[in-house]
Formats: structure tokens, sequence, C-alpha cells
């Protein structure tokens, strides 16, 4: 059974994320496996990272005993001080999310649709959600990536036709990458574009809620 | 690393600005002109430039260093390269020399805004809105083909956003990495032009390392910034 | 015929309206004289439009701060307490209604307040404004300050204005080089009449009447002109901003206020000293706009170990909340619920949920005197439920209103006595963007200084958002 059989690792999907990551683009990471991208770009390349805790060209994070409630990320957690570094306010940090300067967000999400609908703020059975940044990032990042698990605790797909949960954004991502497979969608549906190794597609079509259109170079999950 | 923001000289920053670039000049009323960048689009071929921007920067006034005893502006003009000023003061009152000869006879266009309208035009350019509504100008000759809107009781006009090819601006000094601090009132249009442009271009007196600027100091996030030339 | 006031004469009289502390607005021309003759201990702040705050005019020759010009572009000398401002940012201060006074020049003004600009008529054909129609529509009083009449004799005082019109019906008060002309307050809205209050020395109301090509009330009040300073006898003080404790700072704060308060998340940059002020106080029925409901003391959010943070949550559980206007308003943990998401479930609290950008600049518009904007943040979700949408460009965008308080709690790391605010790090966030959307902005810092002590390039709140300022204890923990 497909379920029983290995996937990949939250790492080596962060690591795949990473090979998307433009040299000297700007880039902002949301929380979970995002978060982990930043450790697999390679040395010789440089991204800044964008926070919309206020902060441009933050580094990694600060050592235990080193925490400056003045320097976090978005995600609460503490930075390290490094140079280069910039301050700025939240609606400085948004305009730079809206006006077309961030090049790249990772997030995470509940479901994604086939054509790129992304629904990661709330799960209805709460009746309440967080919002944050993530509105803001898929209507204005140049290109959205989703980073997760393909499928949830339940097994169930969280690649779908059409999203059943609130979504966060219509149509904006722009690529899928999951502990089994790297997907795009498209106008015509989902494309299938790498698998895990010792996954067929036809495998991964199983566990997957929406039709996967074959890409013709359909490979293996490329590192 | 593939960054390279770094430029040696204004010439080859501005390099690509091809034929019909609109084109965000800061400064304002003798602070913060970026001479050595106007001279060097000034030494390039680019034809067909809107130019934009403000009070002062296009008047005699803020000529230091241009032996010719006209602005930078007033040169690119003269020399027919440009078709459009869309600005709230394209040259001085009673003394409008080589810009506004070029306006009356025919060889240029100006669009007149106000100066704050400028500003939220290229703010909202630059921070991705659609548009804002501003009170600014209600009852004035601005209104004339703009939305009108009661938000809350009070009356607004629909202003559109404004972008641009390239932003051509003075700083104090950067770091490698784009970050930009002004000096004084040089400020003025820096941070709202920087973010309104595609390619963000700065003149700087010294460019540092990462680390080398207070990062409590810098004003526009090098983000913003994709060219350096130091000036000193 | 006694003679003409000259243009020091016109700018002694002007600076009789301004009183201490107040932010006076400089257009072009005569008015940018104002800051030459005003003494710089009186305690006005003046503004140039190009980017600076609370400067003096320098004296003949002097060459003032480097790189610092006022509205004219001539140089001109940083206070103690001014600040620098980039040019969205002092259109922004004009428009959200920030700045007292502003002083224009125009060329002609009409019986109905409107006038032409001196650079609008100087410029036949094109009618450039420059800064004049964002003085005329963002300053709480506009004067005009002018020649009573043209070379040619004419008077620039009419009927209604014959050129272009850079500001409809806003003149509030006209000096002359002969007289002082108040534009009617008193009609409602419709600023129906020209009255003349005061006459240069040595005039007659009848030769004003004469002189002046637009009906004219005299004054039953009528006076001479005076031009002595307005540190005359009894000098004013520029009020107080520095309050001595919280619980003063937010004393007048009543019940049914709404109230934003910062902090990402916390503990950085949120104003613990003033929440538990607040907590203390005791108003009732508040309504809070901010990042986060209180999450920080549930998820220990940008808390170091072993500690647990003051938040929103103190106000949740006394009861004093009954909206809230947040993007992130509840623990990100399902298991781990805060104050204010447990109160949600029962029906004690709203919630009024926005994206974090568009809070961010709804509360910008909200400051800046912008009634609403375009976002293409949230279309297509349940955002936008009941707004407006519309297509520009191909693309889509979802109508946004500015968002105002009466009340803002915000975390400065130091502010000075005039107000200006300089922050810590990542603990900038919201604090800068709330501080101008409020009516009352009260700031809390670890130190207040003189002013002169922050480097006015690096100030981030200018003091002209900020009404009062108060120091955190040093005993003070912003943990429990």
């Amino acid at each position: 059974m497909p379920a029983d059989k290995q996937r990949l690792e939250r790492e080596v999907v962060a690591m795949r994320v990473a090979k998307e990551l433009p040299d000297g683009g700007y880039v902002n990471l949301g929380i979970g496996i995002p978060t982990l991208v930043s450790g697999f770009v390679a040395e010789d390349s440089v991204v800044f990272y964008h926070s919309e805790s206020g902060v441009l060209n933050c580094g990694p994070l600060a050592d235990e005993g080193e925490e400056d409630i003045d320097l976090i990320n978005a995600g609460g957690q503490f930075l390290q001080p490094v140079p280069g570094m910039v301050f700025f306010s939240t609606v400085d940090g948004f305009a730079m999310i809206r006006g077309g300067h961030v090049d790249v967000t990772v997030l995470g999400a509940h479901q994604v649709s086939a054509k790129g609908d992304l629904a990661n703020w709330m799960l209805p059975e709460r009746g309440v959600g967080n919002i944050g940044g993530a509105m803001d990032l898929a209507a204005g990042a140049k290109q959205v990536i989703v980073a997760m698990e393909h499928t949830d605790r339940h097994n169930h797909s969280k690649i779908v036709e059409e999203c059943d949960y609130p979504i966060t954004g219509k149509a904006c991502v722009s690529l899928i990458v999951t502990d089994l497979a790297v997907m795009q969608p498209t106008e015509q549906g989902l494309v299938l574009k790498e698998v895990a190794p010792g996954w067929t597609p036809e495998e991964v079509q199983e566990l997957t809620g929406a039709r996967l259109i074959l890409a013709p170079d359909l490979k293996e999950y490329e590192l | 690393m593939a960054l390279g923001k770094v430029y040696p000289s204004p010439e080859e920053a501005l390099a690509d600005v091809f034929d019909g670039a609109t084109i965000l000049v800061g400064g304002a009323v003798g602070a913060g002109l970026p001479e050595n960048l106007l001279r060097a689009l000034s030494n390039g071929g680019a034809r067909g430039l809107t130019l934009v921007y403000s009070a002062g920067a296009g008047s005699i006034s803020s000529t230091a260093g241009n032996s010719s005893g006209k602005s930078s502006i007033e040169s690119l003009v003269m020399e027919g390269r440009v078709s459009r000023i869309i600005s709230p003061m394209p040259f001085p009152p009673n003394a409008g020399g080589q810009i506004e000869d070029s306006w009356r006879q025919g060889e240029i266009q100006i669009e007149i805004l106000p100066q704050g309208v400028l500003a939220e035009r290229l703010r909202a350019g630059g921070a991705g809105l659609g548009g804002v509504f501003l009170p600014t100008a209600l009852g004035t000759r601005f209104q004339e083909g703009r939305e009108r809107r009661e938000i809350d009781g009070k009356s607004y006009l629909l202003e559109t956003p404004l972008k641009a090819d390239f932003a051509l601006l003075k700083a104090r000094a950067a770091d490698t990495f784009g970050s930009l601090v002004y000096q004084g009132s040089g400020r003025n249009w820096g941070p709202v032009m920087a973010m309104a442009a595609r390619i963000g271009v700065a003149e700087v007196g010294r460019i540092c390392e990462p680390g080398g600027l207070d990062p409590e100091a810098v004003v526009t996030p090098g983000i913003f910034v994709n060219r350096l030339v130091e000036c000193p | 015929m006694a003679s003409r006031l000259d243009d020091h004469q016109i700018a002694l009289r002007v600076l009789r309206e301004l009183h201490p502390g107040q932010t006076i607005a400089l257009g072009t021309g005569l008015p940018s004289t104002l800051c030459r003759v005003a003494a710089p201990d009186v305690g006005l702040r003046f503004l140039a439009e190009s980017g600076v705050l609370g400067y003096q005019g320098s004296s003949q020759g002097a060459t003032g701060s480097p790189g610092v010009f006022g509205s004219d572009g001539s140089p001109v000398s940083l206070l103690p307490g001014s600040s620098l401002n980039s040019l969205d940012e002092t259109a922004a201060m004009l428009r959200g209604g920030h700045v007292d006074f502003a002083v224009v020049q125009p060329a002609q003004v009409d019986s109905q307040g409107s006038f032409t600009h001196w650079t609008s008529a100087a410029t036949p054909g094109l009618h450039a404004p420059g800064t004049s129609l964002d003085l005329a529509a963002g300053a709480r009083r506009l004067v005009a300050m002018m020649h009573h009449t043209a070379a040619d004799g004419s008077s620039n005082i009419v009927g209604e204005c014959r050129g272009v019109i850079d500001g409809a019906a806003c003149v509030d008060l006209i000096v002359t080089d002969l007289a002082v002309i108040s534009v009617s307050p008193d009609f409602g809205n419709s600023k129906e009449g020209l009255v003349l209050t005061e006459v240069a020395p040595g005039w007659r109301a009848d030769d004003l009447v004469a002189l002046t090509d637009a009906p004219l009330k005299v004054s039953p009040n009528l006076t001479e002109m005076r031009f002595d300073s307005i540190s005359g006898p009894v000098p004013e003080k520029v009020p107080e901003k520095v309050y001595t404790s919280g619980p003063l700072a937010v004393g007048d704060i009543p019940d049914g206020a709404t109230i934003m308060i910062d902090g990402f998340a916390g503990p950085g940059g949120m104003a613990h000293y003033l929440l538990v002020s607040l907590r203390d106080q005791g108003a009732k029925d508040l309504t809070i706009i901010s990042n986060t409901a209180g999450i920080a003391r549930v998820i220990n959010f940008g808390t170091p170990p072993g500690r647990q943070a003051i938040d929103h949550s103190i106000l949740i559980d006394n009861n004093q909340v009954r909206k809230a206007i947040a993007s992130y308003p509840v623990s990100p943990s399902v298991s781990r619920p805060s104050a204010f998401e447990l109160a949600y479930r029962k029906g004690d609290v709203e919630l009024e949920l926005v994206p974090q950008g568009t809070l961010a600049e709804r509360l910008r518009a909200g400051g800046a005197g912008i009634g609403g904007f375009y976002t293409p943040t949230g279309v297509g979700t349940l955002i936008a439920e009941g707004k407006e949408t519309r297509t520009i460009e191909g693309k889509e965008y979802l109508l946004e209103r500015g968002l105002r308080a009466d009340y803002c709690l915000i975390r400065g790391y130091k502010a000075d006595t005039l107000g200006n605010v300089v922050y810590r790090g990542t603990s900038r966030n919201f604090n800068s963007v709330m501080a101008p959307a409020a009516a009352v902005t009260i700031v809390e810092v670890d130190e207040i200084v003189a002013p002169g002590d922050l480097d006015p390039e690096l100030i981030v709140t200018p003091g002209i958002y900020v009404s009062r300022v108060v120091r955190r204890p040093p005993e003070f923990s912003a943990y429990e």
C-alpha cells in the first residue's frame, strides 16, 4: 500500500524548496517546513530573508541565553544580530510584500487546489483562525511556493480539486513541494513534475485528491 | 554570490535605460538631486523619456557641479531626449528657462499634479495598491476625470498608482546590500521613489560593507535598491 | 497715505496667530520667511514639506545645518527635537490633520476663501501648484499671507478668483500688508464673507473697503494691527507631554473607547506598563485594535525561556474588552487557547479579522488622511465578503477603509520630552504605524531624554503624533 511506503523527511522537502530560491533574491519563509529551508541554501548563493516582524536580511536564530525580545522573526523565534540587518515598520514590511518586491514566499498549507488556490489560515471546525501575513504574501509575493506534507494526519490528501477550507488566496500557488512530489498548478490542472524516490506516479495519484497531469519530463525528486 | 549591486560608474549603472523609459528623479529644492546619475543619463542615448520629479529639481539652483549654466534636466530637455514631465513644479515660477520654452513650443508634454498626490501615487505604486482615496484637490481642476467618493461622511478623490522603470536617487551612504541613509532634507523623495521603480539606482557618498550602517538608521531598505554608485 | 507694512511686519502679524507647541507648515514665497522671523525659543514647530519638522530659519549668510533646507530651498537650522522625514511622510502629516496651521501665499483669495497660489499664477498656462494643495487640504487652519494689491494696483482679494483654484473654500484668515481679514467661519460649512478685523497703522476701514475688490464687512471690533511677538508679556507654555505615571497617562480613557495596542505579538514592542495601568483603571467595553488579541502568554511567543509575558489577556480576563480587530487573534495551537479565544467561544467578545498587511495599511490610511484604498490582499476569500471589489488594469482589488482610534498605547525605546520616539530592533513594527492613527497616542519608553538628545536622522515617530510620554519604571517587570 502506498500509504505505508517511506516518505521524504521534512528536511528533504526543505532541501528541494531551497533549490527554487533565486540567488540574490528576497524571500519570506512561513512557519513549519518553510522555516527549515534557509538551512539548505547553497553556500555560494545569497538569499535575503524578509520577516513580517519588521526585519530584512535576517540570519540564524539566537543561541540559548542570547535571546533579545527586540529581535524576533514572525514566528516569535529569537534572531542573532547580523551585519546588514534592517528594521522597519509593519506598513513598510507589507509594502515590500504587496508591492512585488519579495521574490518568493514559502508557506505551509492545509489545502492547495489544482488551480493553485491556497487554504492555510483556518480549520473550519475551530471556528476562528489567524490570517497574519498569509493573505498579503499570497496576493503580493512574486512566487508562492507551498511546502507541506502530502496528506494530513488522517491520510487525507491536502491537494484537492477545489478547497473546502476557507482560502487564503486564489490561483496564487506556483509550486507545491511535498514529501511525495513536486507539482505545478496550471490553468489546465495540476502537473506532476517530480516524484519521491521509490514512488510511481500512480502511487502518488492514489494519495492525491486532484487529477495529476504527468509532465513530459517527469522525473525523480531532484536535489 | 551573484549580488553585484555596486556599479563602477553612473554610466554603467544606467547603461540599459531604454527609449521611452519612465524615470523618477529624486531630490527637491536644493537637496538630494542625483547630479551624477542625471549627467550619465544625459551621456547615454535614450530618448522619449518620461521624467518624474519635484519642485526644485528642474531649476537652475540645483546645478552644483554643472558648468553649462543649465540644470541636468534642462540639458536633457534641450537635447530633445524628454517627451514628458510629470511634476508639481517642473520649472521655477517666473524663470522657466529651457523646460518652459520647450513646453511652450509643444516639444514636451507636462502633467501637473499636487506634490502630496505625487508622493501618494508613487507610494501606492510601490506598495502594490490599486488606488487611494485622497482628500487633496477637492474643488480644484485636479478633480476632473477622477472618481469622487464619500467615505464616512468625507469626500475623497481616487488617485491611481504611479510606477516607473528607474529611480535615480542620492543618499549619504549605502551598504553593499543596497540599504540607504540620507542626509538632512536630502531624504525627501528617496524612500518613496525607491519603492515605486522597478530598478532603483542610488549615487551615494560612501559604500560600506554590511554592518557598516546602524540598522536602526537605515531609511531605505536594500530590497528597494538595485544599483549603487559611489560618488564621493 | 500711510505706508504699507513690509514683509517682516506681515510675518510678525501672522506669528501672533500661533501658539507655543503648535506645528505650522510653511508654503513657498512669503510664508517661508516666518521661520526666520520667529524667535527659536517660542516653541513653534515649523514644517517644510521637503522633510524637516521643527527648524529655525538661518540668519542672513549663515549656512544652517548640513543638508537641511526649508520650504523655499534656503538653508535652515535644526533645533533640539527636530526630526527629518521623507516627503510622503510630511504629506501624510498634513493630510492626516496633524498640522495645526499652514501658511500659503496666494496670488488671489476670494470671498469664499478659495485661492490661486502664487506659483500657479506665475506659470501661466501650466499652473504649477507645488505644495499648495497639500497645505490647503490638510492643515486645521489656513492663513493666506500676501500683498493686498498687485503691482498694477488691482486687488488681490476678489469676489471670485479669476485664475485656477488651488484650494477651495479653505482659507480661514488673510493677513496682508494692509489688513487682517477673517473669512467668515460662522455660516456652517460655506464661508460666505470677508470680515475686516484689523487695519495697518494709519489706515482706515474705508481705505480697505475701497482697495478690496470683494464685499468686505467691517468688524464692530476693528482694531489696529499689532506686531509684538507671541512671547510677549504673558509667555505661553508649550503643553507638557511627559506624564509621571502610567495610571495618570491612561486615566481619562472612557468606557467604550477604541484603543490600539501594539507589540507584534509581544513581549517586544508591547506597552506592558500602560496595559497594566489600563487594567487597573478599569475602563470597559473597549474595542482593541492590535495584531494579536493576546497570544504571547499561552505560546511564549518571543518570550525568553521560563518567563510568562503580560499581554492583552489581562484586559480580557478583567472583562474590559468587547471587540478585537486583529490579524492573528488566537493561539496557533488549538490545545492552548488564549483568554480571548475562550471569551470568543462564550460569545463575550466580538472579532473583526483583518489580514496583517491590510491592518497596517488601514492604520496608515487612518493616520495619513486617506479615506480608503484598493488592495489585492484577500480577493476571493472570506475577507472580501461585503466589500467592493474592482478590477484595475486587469487585476482584482478590494476596497478597504482607513482605521482610527481614540487612544493608542505604544512602546518605544527612548523618547524626548517633545514626544519624538525611537524604537529598538523588531519592536518598531506596528508601533510607528499606529502612532499617527489615534486621537491620543501614549508612549511608554525606557528613557525620556531632552530634546536634541535623539539624532534627528534616527527619529522614527515624530512628536507631532505623540500626546503623552511615560517612563516605564525600572523596577516594572513585563513578566508575571
